[in-house]
């Protein structure tokens, strides 16, 4: 007979959030759905229910009864994250796991045939959540024999139960409470208040009657409560890495005879990408060197490709560009895959008058040969100090330049970044102040000063800035630092 | 003040924001005042954005200064670019009020748009500068069309203005505005924008800025000021700043000597009635108030009242009140044609006009009211005159003021929002880039209003050597008392024989159909305007309620003024402190004093409602007032001067005029100085403006040789009454709502019952508590029923005494009920009575929420006995748009257990609120009796000194300011109540418990004085019950 076991990880978000602040374990902790006073509480630790701070309450209300209460956001995301970390880890327990899509830190697994690999089904529960307990989540599993029997009673909370017959099984869910399902709070309080407190009373409904009262959801509880009407385990596939490794016998330094034993490897991992209805993102090499070091590149052609060719040769710069310390004796190749984009399907397009594909194939030949921060493009932003009113930032695609329509022709001021230090002024300048030197000859006109200061919260900056003439004719950009008393060079006007 | 330096250069600021340019000026306007005077310079514009919020403020500062004050704004235009305008004069300044009233009513709250066209037709007696950073003229584009409009308006009212802040645009901007102006032929002005009166108050300036605009210093880029360059200059620093152009310097003064408006010019008129051919208003008054003198006095006005109604007149008159007498009476006139109660209250109690023309209803003369607290020559400020109107009615009162003297004639005083503790720490935080659930911590641990004391703060979270702290706690100091957005009085309107938009802009409150000017009461008090104060009450309500519901089942008419003074049973029934549901006598702490007080008149209750205030209770006068009534203490003066202000309190000063008269008598306040005294007290929440009248007081009575003791006390009740102390004028008016409340009690407590019901929500205990009470004065209470009830409680003939009449509760208590659908059940009702729960539904329409609802409550009874069967019917008998086949398969039975009376009355209180078939605790008392814990019948019999194990519900908490921390509880069971006293430390030990339980269990000592019983809580606890009732909600206060 089948066996099906179900893991319930009790409010997870609080769990998450008491993993990522472990210095919060010793107060009333809760959780919230936003960073706000007004915020609802969602989840409560036992020390915060103590002081009566219950889910539902307000932030400010549960300050109000206890002033030491922490409270924090967990987004879908983290939650999301942390679902999958878990799901890695029940896949070492069954290879046939289905996380909840309504209820996180629901996770139900496949039981069946492990009894033979474990000295028992208890055993095997049992080292289930002492392998989360390790990983800092607190669980209940039931191990049973349908899918709405194991759920009900790992969320009866009682930490490992496993079931030796159906009887048991159905025995056992009759008696836990409505409360500890996860179902619709209206329904549950209306079953409450008729006094239907367990799901053994709620099967004793009539299924018609809660139909016509409840709607199709609560009919659909009832009969799953039932045993009927109860999908199969749609497990979460394990994903297998596209990966080839090489041992070489001897040590190879050279990127030719590198290349030689990658190019085949590449081959079949593109094709193995292909097969998955994908093409490939990226592309990373692990080396391990005779050494004993290793090293690791990844490289990404300009957009998605199945093109053997342009990888193959994104790869060879990267190689050349390496300065490899010794020779490698193993050889790792992994490919990233993605979907392919409608661009790539697209084949009738008329051709642009500029071939921006072309020029993000040069941009990934530049990367691969000098690193992925190679190409970059400033991006304006919104500060005062000439350093914070643009960021660098990578830039993956070459877009269409669209200039603003100007009347004036815009001068050109060359930032320098990091601004360059002068000089300090001597007391006495008898040939004027030579800010650039003797031989672009003294200051002739200065136009400021415009006093930029502020970051007082953070790290206070007061400088005075300038353009000075010199007699050569340059127009410089100085400022005075008023913190530091010393004066720079932060750019020069064209 | 600093005195003023002697500057060689001169110049005016002519563009200067205050913190009434909310969110963005880092100064108060009287700041800005004195760091000019400080500076030398002799004058100064105030022109905040869109208003002249803060110029009263600003104005008074001048007087005193002797600063010239230029009174202006910064307009927002459509487009978004502003133009700053100064008033010229009289005329100027109504424009100014009239274009920024246009601006405000168009626009969403706290917004403002004007056209250029708009800007021009206002033209007249404003001088505009135009420049800045969000100008047109310095903008890219050419303004033609906009320069065209302006010019040809203003003329060579019209100025460019010239900005300079040390920022790499200013050089740009102002070589456009030169150019500009010499193309459009006008005269060029040196400025700046100014948006505090030092540098020091730029850190605050930014964090205004980033609450602006909702983001966090680190992410607000240029949202915030590139330097801190916009301060108020020196003289020698700004002629430097424009040493390149020294005649646009002398032009700002130019401009000031232009400016010669001042707010000292403003003339009000209070609007004229319309009156009979023929008839001067004073005329008119005078014949209105000896009507009424005759209708008040039938036997005969005694000669007494006919001479001060004849000195009040004549003063009136001489000080051109005639108009607000008459409109208070028209107002009064109609809430009585449209049958709403109201009452004037206030210092015009103690006018007998007021009294005459039915505005009051307390006799002066008889009282010994002062007409001076009221109008004074010396003083020379306005009448201030409190209208309290049933609370649920006063909309049609205000709207009725509206329509008569129309919205340009009538509009309400605002209220500024101010940052306080808590709300700085919020902002300011979260401007800081603190997460905001810790902030919400730290804020907890401040006071509601005072500034923040960091130094009492002993949290984890705040760390005073984190330099992110320590600004925290700095800039959160220096934005008390900011605006943080106009909010609307609780009732003062401003009235005007001019319209009011020339005298102050109006704008739109975010209540619909309310519009508000931009000054405060304060404000108002400073420049001598009237205020008509409109104020609910919820008591009036209940009265009026209850005297129709006598008048329908009883055949009684009532009315307040014919409501028998001297009713001996209903005074024995407030001695014994049985005065739940009345007016001001309820609180938990006026129940505990009655019994001492043991009123016996009417006079007795205005000093009961004075003495309960913290202003007696801090300034230690209760208990000896009470050892002089009781004979225990002899009635001694401190000084013989004394003797006729505090004779009728027995020598204790309990009343806020009594302490302004000491003020006069016992340190020589002028008249003039006691009315400043007055107001400092009303602002209690501003620091320090009660503190300064210490020492003068102080050391003024022992000059007079009255005892330091006796002074220090006067002086400590003032600083209560500063918190809350309560004048005698306003006890006398609220001791008889409190009277006329308590009779309707000891007579009709039904009927006083239902009204109470009816009313609600008000007062000071649930309607749960209501309810019980009830039922311990043997009302009998009918629960809700689909059958019989309507949307409001009604009376119903008694089965139990002929002629008594039972309160049948209406389904308004239902939760969730509303009230179409119970209009709708009423009216098919009306039709036939309902013969099922299927018949209900159909007729009716009703949805199976609404059966459900009505189900949980019980209101089904009538269709099925057991709730849970009726709640399963109703979840299935939903109405039905298409007719129903004869062909549904009946459905089978489903089981359920039937309630047990705690469950019932479970239900009951937490569908409906209350019970009216038991409290939760009768069905538990065997259990309880058994745990050996007394009722509150058995407790309160208990000798003082013992000591007592009880537990009940807990129905109201109270922890007042004034108690060092302890809190006040009232429980309740089946038998009554029982008042427990728990200290500081004991609230420390149990606070969650104590905050959240609502049955508790408490250990302490009885403490049973002159018929006033508390348990002093030593231990709370949670009883250990097998059932536990249902969380009642208690009513807990500050």
């Amino acid at each position: 007979m089948d066996r099906m076991a179900c893991v319930d990880l009790a409010a997870l978000p609080l769990q998450v959030l008491l993993r990522a602040q472990p210095e919060w374990r010793s107060y009333p902790v809760v959780v919230v759905d936003r960073d706000k006073p007004s915020g609802v509480i969602q989840w409560v630790n036992e020390r915060a229910r103590s002081q009566r701070i219950l889910p539902g309450m307000r932030y400010a209300a549960g300050l109000a009864l206890s002033r030491e209460l922490r409270g924090g956001v967990v987004s879908r995301a983290m939650v999301d994250d942390v679902t999958a970390e878990l799901l890695q880890r029940l896949w070492r327990f069954s290879p046939r796991v289905e996380p909840s899509s309504s209820d996180a830190g629901v996770f139900w697994l496949d039981a069946s045939g492990l009894g033979r690999l474990y000295p028992s089904l208890e055993l095997w529960a049992e080292g289930i959540r002492e392998d989360l307990r390790e990983a800092g989540f607190a669980s209940s599993t039931a191990v049973g024999f349908t899918r709405f029997g194991v759920y009900a009673t790992a969320k009866a909370g009682n930490g490992s139960v496993t079931f030796q017959n159906p009887a048991q099984e159905r025995s056992y869910v009759r008696r836990v409470s409505i409360d500890r399902l996860r179902i619709d709070p209206e329904l549950r309080d209306t079953l409450l208040r008729l006094g239907v407190r367990t799901l053994g009373a709620f099967l004793d409904l009539p299924a018609e009657g809660i139909r016509k009262r409840f709607g199709a959801a609560a009919y659909e509880l009832h009969q799953l409560a039932r045993g009927e009407g109860w999908t199969r385990l749609c497990a979460r596939e394990i994903v297998e890495p596209t990966e080839r490794t090489v041992y070489l016998d001897d040590p190879e330094i050279d990127s030719d005879r590198l290349m030689a034993w990658i190019e085949p490897l590449l081959a079949e991992l593109i094709a193995e990408t292909t097969a998955r209805r994908e093409v490939v993102a990226a592309v990373t090499l692990e080396l391990k060197l005779d050494n004993r070091s290793a090293c690791c590149e990844r490289v990404a052609p300009a957009a998605p490709t199945d093109d053997a060719a342009q990888l193959l040769g994104l790869v060879r710069l990267r190689l050349e560009a390496m300065q490899l310390p010794s020779g490698v004796v193993d050889l790792t190749i992994r490919t990233e895959g993605a979907g392919r984009s409608a661009r790539q399907l697209d084949l009738l397009q008329e051709a642009p008058h500029r071939d921006l594909d072309a020029a993000d194939r040069a941009f990934a030949r530049i990367r691969a040969e000098l690193g992925d921060g190679a190409v970059s493009r400033a991006r304006l932003s919104e500060g005062h100090l000439p350093g914070a009113g643009y960021d660098w930032e990578p830039m993956s695609r070459m877009t269409s330049p669209k200039p603003r329509e100007t009347g004036v022709r815009p001068l050109v001021r060359r930032v320098y970044a990091p601004p360059i230090a002068l000089a300090a002024r001597g007391r006495h300048e008898p040939d004027g102040w030579l800010v650039a030197g003797v031989a672009e000859g003294p200051v002739e006109e200065v136009v400021g000063p415009h006093i930029v200061s502020g970051g007082w919260w953070a790290r206070e900056v007061s400088r005075a800035y300038y353009y000075v003439r010199t007699r050569s004719g340059r127009w410089l950009w100085i400022y005075h630092d008023q913190k530091r008393r010393r004066w720079f060079l932060q750019g020069e006007v064209e | 003040m600093d005195s003023p330096l002697i500057p060689a250069e001169r110049y005016a600021p002519l563009w200067c924001k205050s913190c009434y340019s909310f969110l963005e000026g880092a100064s108060h306007p009287e700041e800005l005042v004195e760091e000019a005077y400080r500076l030398g310079l002799p004058s100064i514009a105030l022109t905040d954005r869109d208003g002249v919020y803060g110029m009263v403020r600003a104005h008074k500062k001048a007087v005193e200064l002797g600063v010239h004050l230029i009174v202006g704004a910064e307009m927002t235009l459509f487009d978004g670019s502003a133009l700053v305008l100064l008033a010229a004069d009289r005329g100027g300044y109504a424009n100014l009020c009239r274009l920024i009233s246009r601006g405000r009513l168009r626009s969403p709250k706290g917004e403002s748009r004007v056209s250029w066209e708009e800007a021009a037709e206002h033209a007249e007696g404003l001088i505009a500068l135009w420049g800045g950073e969000r100008s047109l003229i310095a903008g890219e584009t050419t303004p033609d069309r906009a320069a065209d409009c302006l010019r040809e308006a203003f003329g060579d009212r019209l100025y460019g203005l010239l900005t300079r802040h040390r920022q790499a645009g200013d050089a740009l901007r102002e070589r456009r505005v030169r150019d500009r102006a010499a193309r459009y032929g006008l005269a060029t002005v040196a400025g700046a924008e100014t948006l505090y009166h030092t540098p020091a108050r730029r850190d605050l300036q930014d964090v205004l800025t980033c609450i602006r605009h909702g983001v966090t210093l680190a992410t607000a880029g240029r949202l915030t000021q590139p330097n801190a360059e916009h301060m108020l200059r020196a003289p020698y620093d700004f002629a430097r700043l424009y040493a390149d152009d020294p005649g646009a310097v002398r032009r700002t003064e130019e401009v000031a000597q232009r400016c010669r408006f001042s707010l000292a010019e403003l003339r009000y008129r209070y609007p004229s009635e319309r009156l009979p051919d023929g008839t001067t208003s004073s005329a008119w008054l005078h014949e209105l108030t000896f009507r009424g003198a005759r209708k008040r006095f039938p036997k005969g006005v005694p000669a007494d009242v006919r001479r001060q109604l004849e000195r009040e007149l004549a003063l009136i008159h001489e000080l051109e009140y005639d108009g607000y007498f008459l409109t208070m009476y028209e107002i009064v006139q109609f809430c009585q044609s449209s049958d709403i109660l109201c009452q004037g209250r206030g210092s015009a109690a103690n006018s007998a006009v007021c009294y005459c023309l039915g505005i009051t209803a307390v006799d002066p003369v008889r009282m010994g009211l002062l007409f001076e607290r009221f109008i004074s020559r010396e003083r020379a400020e306005p009448p201030d005159i409190d209208l309290d109107i049933e609370h649920n009615r006063r909309e049609e009162v205000i709207q009725h003021v509206y329509e008569k003297y129309g919205r340009s004639h009538a509009a309400m005083v605002a209220n500024f929002i101010r940052y306080r503790a808590r709300s700085a720490v919020r902002d300011v935080g979260k401007a800081l880039g603190f997460p905001e659930t810790g902030l919400e911590r730290l804020a907890r641990l401040l006071s509601h209003y005072d500034a923040p004391d960091w130094g009492a703060v002993r949290d984890g979270d705040f760390d005073a050597t984190n330099p992110m702290h320590r600004d925290l706690a700095r800039l959160t100091g220096e934005i008390q008392d900011f605006p943080r957005h106009l909010s609307i009085h609780p009732g003062g309107f401003l009235l005007g024989h001019e319209p009011v938009s020339d005298l102050v802009p109006i704008e739109n409150a975010t209540m619909i159909d309310r519009t508000v000017i931009q000054w405060d009461k304060e404000d108002l008090e400073d420049l001598g305007l009237f205020k008509v104060d409109l104020l609910g009450l919820g008591a009036l309500n209940v009265v009026h309620r209850a005297f129709d519901l006598v008048s329908r089942h009883y055949g009684k008419r009532c009315t307040m003024a014919g409501i028998p003074a001297d009713d001996e049973p209903t005074f024995e029934m407030i001695r014994r402190a049985d005065t739940v549901g009345t007016f001001q006598i309820e609180s938990r702490a006026q129940m505990a004093m009655l019994p001492r007080l043991q009123p016996r008149m009417y006079y007795d209750l205005v000093i009961e409602i004075s003495i309960v205030r913290p202003g007696p209770i801090t300034g230690g006068m209760v208990h000896p007032y009470l050892r002089r009534r009781n004979g225990e203490e002899p009635v001694t003066y401190p000084h013989a001067i004394l003797e006729p202000i505090l004779k009728k309190t027995l020598g204790i000063p309990l009343f806020q005029e009594q302490v302004m008269q000491l003020a006069v008598a016992a340190a020589d306040y002028t008249p003039g100085e006691a009315d400043q005294l007055r107001r400092d007290m009303a602002a209690w929440r501003q620091a320090g403006r009660i503190e300064r009248h210490r020492e003068r007081l102080i050391s003024r009575m022992m000059e007079k040789g009255i005892a330091a003791e006796f002074a220090e006390r006067v002086f400590e009740q003032i600083r209560g009454f500063g918190e809350y102390g309560f004048p005698e004028s306003h006890a006398a008016s609220f001791a008889i709502i409190a009277y006329v409340t308590a009779w309707l009690k000891c007579h009709y407590p039904a009927a006083y019952l239902c009204a109470m019901l009816n009313a609600q929500p008000m007062g000071f205990y649930s309607p749960a508590t209501l309810v019980e009470d009830g039922k311990r004065h043997g009302v009998e209470i009918r629960a809700v029923d689909v059958r019989y009830s309507m949307w409001d409680c009604a009376l119903e003939p008694s089965r139990r005494t002929p002629g008594a009449f039972a309160v049948r509760m209406g389904l308004r208590y239902v939760k969730g009920m509303r009230k179409e659908v119970v209009a709708r059940l009423t009216e098919s009702r009306r039709d036939a009575p309902f013969r099922s729960l299927d018949d209900l539904a159909q007729r009716c329409g009703l949805d199976q929420g609404t059966l459900a609802r009505l189900a949980d409550s019980g209101a089904l009874e009538g269709f099925d006995p057991e709730r849970r069967d009726a709640l399963w019917g109703a979840l299935g008998t939903a109405c039905d748009e298409q007719p129903r086949l004869a062909l549904d398969i009946p459905e089978p039975d489903a089981d359920f257990d039937a309630l047990n009376a705690l469950e019932t009355i479970s239900w009951d209180y937490e569908f409906t609120g209350h019970s009216p078939r038991g409290h939760p605790l009768g069905p538990l008392r065997e259990e309880l009796t058994r745990m050996r814990l007394p009722d509150a019948a058995a407790v309160r019999s208990y000798p003082d000194g013992r000591r007592v194990r009880y537990a009940g519900l807990v129905i109201c908490r109270q922890r007042p300011g004034t108690a060092r921390g302890a809190v006040f509880m009232t429980l309740e069971d089946e038998s009554g109540f029982v008042n427990v006293v728990v200290w500081d430390r004991v609230f420390r030990k149990h606070e969650a418990l104590l905050k959240t339980a609502s049955l508790l269990g408490v250990t302490g000592r009885l403490q049973a004085q002159g018929g006033v019983a508390h348990v002093v809580a030593d231990e709370l606890w949670t009883p250990q019950l097998g059932r536990r009732p249902h969380p009642t909600r208690s009513r807990d206060f500050h």
